[in-house]
């Protein structure tokens, strides 16, 4: 294999070990391995690494893997993902297998197994590419929350004001939000995922747009219903059914 | 199934329960004058000595009725309480045996990974040691584990009596910090007594160490400063003394300053994934504190704003002399 056709593949995990162990192994096998330390930096390689499978573990600092997950299947639903969990219990893999992971494997687990799952899941993508269809499929292009209605295909939404027009921010922004419904992000959370900022960046953007959103879908803006602060803590968004 | 999931539950049953209880005294009583009345009817019809029989008697009864029915009232509600609890402990149970298999397994899987690999591939001698290295260090890891465990049986078990001696917390600080340098090797740690005196204590050294070790790698873990900093401080007042352990970390919220020091407790909701320690390490530290006839207490600004772990020790006074 030539260095550009290697396959790329991102390993989220927080163990420095086991990271360092699955990166000797699968650079064994050719592959080209990176690894994120966190959920946070996990997200922000995927975007701009643009991985072609995730080894994902769930037990992260800051954002957890099955978050880690549902973001990136709001925007992609066909990039292989992998969780390799100490949380082995048949519950926990329903709950991955029903947010869209590809596969589970429980930790301790067996080297070969690992390899020639990660193996069969490349394989198994790289038909899905021979057909032509392009990767980063989004999952949903229209949801639905109180009476409004958004249709990320063509980005617009119709609200109690009539209809809007979205910016590309705003419809990251309000994935990330739906990714996380009713959990509570920290504004750092929503920069570092949103925007891709590093650190403690001090500014008020998550702020001006949560105004906007606020003005589209609340009915009214002052008394918020979806779009609620949490203080000291940042904002979560929820709504019924 | 889950439709029907609320009649189980202990809150349900709990009102349930106290309004059978209202009503059935209520019928009771109803009854009871019912009954009298019906009887004084009677009586009066046959024309008998109606105090003979009732008037004194209603509200002797009505009162034994409300008395036991008050005594079954609060049974029900202290076991409902201990019912609440056990619920609570089991649930922090369970999340303590979650979050403590995921480490165990973590060390474990790299080791079975990194012996697999042994097992396929040839390495340079060079990368063999390096993964070596690994290992052993994740035999270590284990090895803390289950000291931990030990330790936490031990503390609970009281089996530590005759292990105390007499030393200078302000040395024995001192001593510990330079011991576990490796383990803090990117931070600032200081020591600040400004009195300038020792403070002989009887103590247990390892528990002590425990103690030290437990607030240190928490202000060291729970930071996201560029350079953790912890500084500590022994300030003697009129009858205390108190040492403060100030770090630069993520803080506490307001309304966990007072839970952290809970049994198996970790701040966030109970099916937070996102790892975090065992919940054992500050219930250690109190319970060390208490043997050595101490308190701790925790303040914070809130999060991101650091946080203070002080330890408060009645104030020994100067040997004679």
């Amino acid at each position: 294999m030539r260095d550009s056709g290697k396959k790329r593949i991102l390993v989220i995990e927080d163990d420095t070990h086991i990271a360092e162990g699955l990166r000797l192994n699968l650079s064994f096998k050719g592959y080209d391995v990176k690894i994120s330390p966190d959920g946070v930096s996990g997200i922000r390689d995927w975007k701009e690494w643009k991985p072609e499978l995730i080894v994902l573990d769930i037990m992260l600092p800051g954002i957890d893997g099955l978050t880690v997950l549902r973001n990136i299947r709001l925007e992609d639903e066909r990039l292989p993902i992998l969780i390799v969990s100490a949380r082995g219990e048949i519950e926990d893999r329903i709950k991955g297998l029903s947010w869209g992971v590809d596969d589970y494997l429980a930790k301790p687990f067996n080297l070969d197994e690992f390899l020639l799952r990660v193996e069969r899941l490349l394989t198994r993508s790289s038909w899905g590419h021979e057909e032509g269809a392009s990767a980063g499929v989004p999952a949903e292009s229209i949801y639905k929350f109180g009476k409004n209605v958004i249709d990320f295909e063509n980005f617009t939404a119709v609200c109690s004001c009539g209809e809007v027009t979205m910016t590309e921010q705003e419809v990251k922004l309000l994935k990330l939000f739906i990714a996380n419904r009713g959990k509570a992000l920290s504004r750092s959370e929503l920069l570092e995922m949103g925007w891709g900022y590093t650190g403690a960046t001090p500014t008020r953007t998550v702020d001006n747009f949560i105004v906007r959103f606020r003005k589209y879908f609340e009915d009214n803006p002052h008394e918020p219903v979806f779009f609620r602060s949490l203080r000291s803590v940042g904002y979560i968004f929820d709504h019924d059914s | 199934m889950n439709r029907f999931r609320w009649f189980y539950h202990p809150i349900f049953i709990f009102v349930f329960s106290i309004v059978a209880l209202a009503a059935s005294l209520f019928l009771y009583i109803y009854w009871y004058i019912e009954v009298s009345a019906g009887l004084q009817a009677v009586v009066a019809k046959h024309h008998l000595d109606p105090d003979q029989f009732f008037e004194a008697q209603t509200w002797v009864v009505i009162l034994v009725l409300s008395i036991l029915v008050g005594i079954i009232l609060i049974g029900v509600f202290l076991i409902f309480i201990y019912n609440q609890r056990t619920l609570q402990l089991y649930q922090t149970q369970r999340n303590f045996i979650n979050s403590f298999t995921h480490e165990l397994k973590t060390p474990v899987t790299s080791l079975r990974l990194y012996l697999d690999t042994f097992a396929k591939y040839e390495l340079s001698r060079e990368d063999q040691i390096k993964y070596i290295e690994f290992m052993i260090q994740d035999v270590d890891r284990l090895l803390n584990n289950i000291t931990r465990i030990m330790n936490l049986a031990k503390l609970e078990s009281r089996s530590y009596r005759n292990e105390f001696m007499e030393s200078d917390l302000v040395q024995t600080v001192q001593r510990f910090c330079k011991a576990n340098s490796g383990l803090f090797r990117n931070c600032e740690i200081s020591i600040h007594n400004p009195a300038g005196t020792p403070f002989p204590y009887r103590i247990n050294p390892t528990l002590f160490d425990i103690f030290l070790m437990n607030i240190l790698t928490n202000a060291v873990r729970y930071n996201a400063s560029d350079v953790p900093r912890v500084d500590i401080r022994f300030l003697p007042e009129k009858k205390r003394l108190k040492v403060q352990f100030e770090d630069n970390g993520i803080g506490i919220e307001k309304s966990e300053v007072k839970k952290i020091f809970r049994k198996f407790y970790r701040p966030g909701p109970a099916n937070d994934l996102t790892a975090r320690g065992s919940g054992l390490g500050l219930y250690m530290v109190q319970q060390i504190a208490k043997i050595h006839k101490g308190e701790v207490s925790a303040q914070s600004e809130g999060t991101g704003k650091g946080s203070v772990i002080t330890l408060t020790l009645p104030l020994r006074l100067q040997p004679a002399g």
